[in-house]
């Protein structure tokens, strides 16, 4: 309490809630442009909690009355119309798991978006080791190479790799999905760049103490390369999740093999009006893992999604 | 310096793979886009240039060029001006700065077929919120605007389904869905300013909050620019979910919607005609391609915007 005998000193700490037109028009663009971005986040989760009366009519504000309503096809299968009152909210989630195989697209996508990051890994670490930190013939070459490579987005070859996995009888397998993204080169880039700042001497202890160059690279670079991996990781994981450009070609109406976007895709394909309710559901349950993961840790999704600013 | 092969160890995967993944595939698009290859046929015959002939002359092929430029030349500006000015917003409030930059991001998060599905329903006629929206602003000071006298008398356009509001419509979706990555860059850019840049600006006379942009921190994002713009046509140039989830057949209203990336898909994935397919792949890389050496060459330069 002392230092309220001090108020002189205390005065320029003290924040000053003075109005400010400068700063008010700011606020008030920065909000406007807020809610344009969130209205279709706004939709989504309006509408997958409403019953199909209120998304045709527009009413029930936000959460929607969640007055039980009667669904028609449980009316159709013969049961009693007591047995068919659903609540909205109940209704149009169960309904995005039952009408279709919601948890099998889930399961597809965290294996398919698994395996590539893994591989990607596999691949990229020894080579950017290679390329950092051996000298030998033919590495500018490499190095070229990869550079080149760089210039190419994979969605843009896509069609020859389509012809290649055909005629390797690979479509619709998991294997198509995963093969043509099991090489990033931005990867080997970015972790060649990584390892340039590793200093040698760590190496060369490593092979004083008798370790073989593979075993420098899992046991002594893989750990130094930690932050780098979990940035690329995260870069990774979002581009793949949310793919729909690749998996739409390589499979074709095999259901078993849908990963979440092309699931949901289907579901958009023979929705009636009933069902809106359940595919807002499922485009929320989709999108949901990857904002549930962007809000716990921002900062390093930001930074790992912006990776490519590095380039 | 190891005397062993290990190294080949090393390199050999990726070696291997950039072989077959990147430049094999490019060599047979070459060789395809010369041929009227199509999956399952025994063989093909070679038709020289006429692939490419028909990307110049047919009219489909000048309707996929107008509305891939149209939605690149609006996306690309747009989205890049709006990731700059958030930028400058954000860093230049004092409060929720992080709230705003959170936000912003949630759309390159989200995958963009699903926020494409729900942008649909937004822009539905007669049960969407845009429209729904709009009817409640008729019958007052908004009505002076002859569009929206007109809006409110005679209903509200049909966005997705108008031919002369869909390519609009889809360029704002790429627009909101990348305004927000382009944002992040600027403000990284923006931290990487020293800040007595600025208190030099003063001294020599730069007053107003405009001139210190334009002297200081518009040449220093230089680099971040080019990276930006480059970047963003790039990402618009590939631009597919948010059509093919809205027109799975034939391009939008009159084709008005029709972008190389879904013109490629539907030639050679749909309809089988690899050869046409291989010489808009082609021609696609040939664009990209071009584009990113030539931000290569404005970085090496340390080209400044002035």
């Amino acid at each position: 309490m002392s230092d309220l005998s001090l108020p002189v000193a205390s005065a320029p700490s003290v924040p000053t809630f003075r109005f400010s037109v400068a700063e008010t028009v700011k606020h008030v663009v920065l909000i406007l442009g807020a809610l344009i971005v969130l209205l279709p986040f706004y939709v989504m989760i309006s509408y997958s909690l409403k019953s199909p009366a209120e998304i045709i009519q527009g009413t029930g504000g936000f959460f929607g009355a969640q007055e039980a309503f009667r669904d028609e096809y449980c009316m159709k299968l013969g049961k009693a119309a007591a047995d068919c009152m659903v609540t909205p909210v109940i209704y149009n989630y169960t309904t995005a798991f039952e009408k279709a195989p919601l948890l099998r697209y889930l399961f597809n996508g965290v294996v398919v978006t698994a395996t590539i990051f893994l591989l990607q890994v596999a691949v990229a670490l020894p080579c950017s080791y290679a390329l950092a930190k051996l000298r030998f013939w033919g590495r500018e070459a490499v190095f070229g190479l990869v550079l080149f490579c760089l210039l190419i987005p994979v969605h843009a070859i896509a069609l020859p790799l389509y012809i290649g996995l055909a005629k390797l009888g690979l479509t619709n397998t998991y294997a198509a999905l995963v093969i043509p993204w099991t090489i990033s080169v931005f990867g080997i880039f970015l972790m060649r760049q990584f390892f340039m700042t590793v200093p040698d001497d760590l190496i060369d202890a490593a092979r004083m103490d008798g370790m073989s160059e593979f075993s420098i690279i899992w046991n002594v670079m893989l750990p130094t390369a930690i932050p780098a991996l979990l940035a690329f990781a995260i870069f990774s994981v979002v581009a793949h999740w949310n793919d729909y450009f690749w998996p739409r070609i390589v499979i074709t109406g095999n259901r078993d093999l849908f990963t979440p976007p092309l699931g949901l895709r289907e579901f958009k394909g023979d929705v009636d009006g009933d069902n809106f309710g359940p595919m807002m559901a499922t485009a929320t349950i989709i999108v949901a893992p990857l904002i549930v993961a962007f809000l716990i840790a921002q900062r390093r999704f930001i930074e790992g999604i912006t990776l490519s600013g590095m380039k | 310096m190891p005397r062993t092969m290990a190294h080949w160890w090393f390199v050999g995967p990726a070696l291997f793979l950039m072989v077959a993944i990147f430049l094999l595939p490019i060599g047979i698009a070459g060789a395809l886009s010369f041929s009227d290859y199509s999956l399952g046929s025994a063989g093909a015959s070679w038709v020289g240039f006429e692939n490419y002939e028909k990307l110049l002359t047919s009219s489909t092929y000048e309707k996929m060029f107008g509305a891939t430029f149209r939605y690149v030349f609006v996306v690309v500006p747009l989205s890049v001006g709006l990731g700059l000015g958030a930028a400058l917003l954000i860093s230049a409030t004092k409060s929720f700065a992080d709230l705003y930059k959170t936000i912003y991001f949630l759309p390159v998060m989200a995958a963009l077929i699903a926020m494409a599905i729900v942008w649909e329903f937004a822009f539905h006629p007669t049960i969407g919120i845009v429209n729904a929206t709009l009817e409640r602003g008729c019958g007052t000071v908004l009505e002076g605007w002859g569009w929206y006298a007109a809006g409110c008398a005679d209903g509200f356009p049909l966005w997705l389904t108008d031919r002369d509001y869909a390519i609009w419509v889809v360029a704002f979706i790429g627009v909101w869905q990348g305004f927000g990555f382009n944002m992040v860059l600027y403000l990284a850019g923006l931290t990487s300013v020293p800040r007595e840049l600025y208190q030099a600006a003063e001294m020599d006379g730069a007053k107003s909050g405009w001139d210190r942009f334009r002297l200081v921190t518009w040449p220093m994002l230089g680099p971040t620019t080019v990276f930006v713009v480059t970047i963003s046509f790039i990402r618009s140039f590939q631009v597919f979910d948010t059509v093919e989830a809205f027109y799975p057949q034939g391009g939008g209203p009159s084709k008005s919607v029709y972008v190389i990336m879904f013109a490629i898909y539907e030639k050679a994935i749909q309809q089988n005609l690899m050869g046409i397919g291989a010489a808009l792949t082609v021609v696609f890389l040939a664009f990209v391609m071009v584009l990113t050496l030539a931000q290569r060459r404005l970085v090496e330069r340390k080209v400044h915007y002035t």
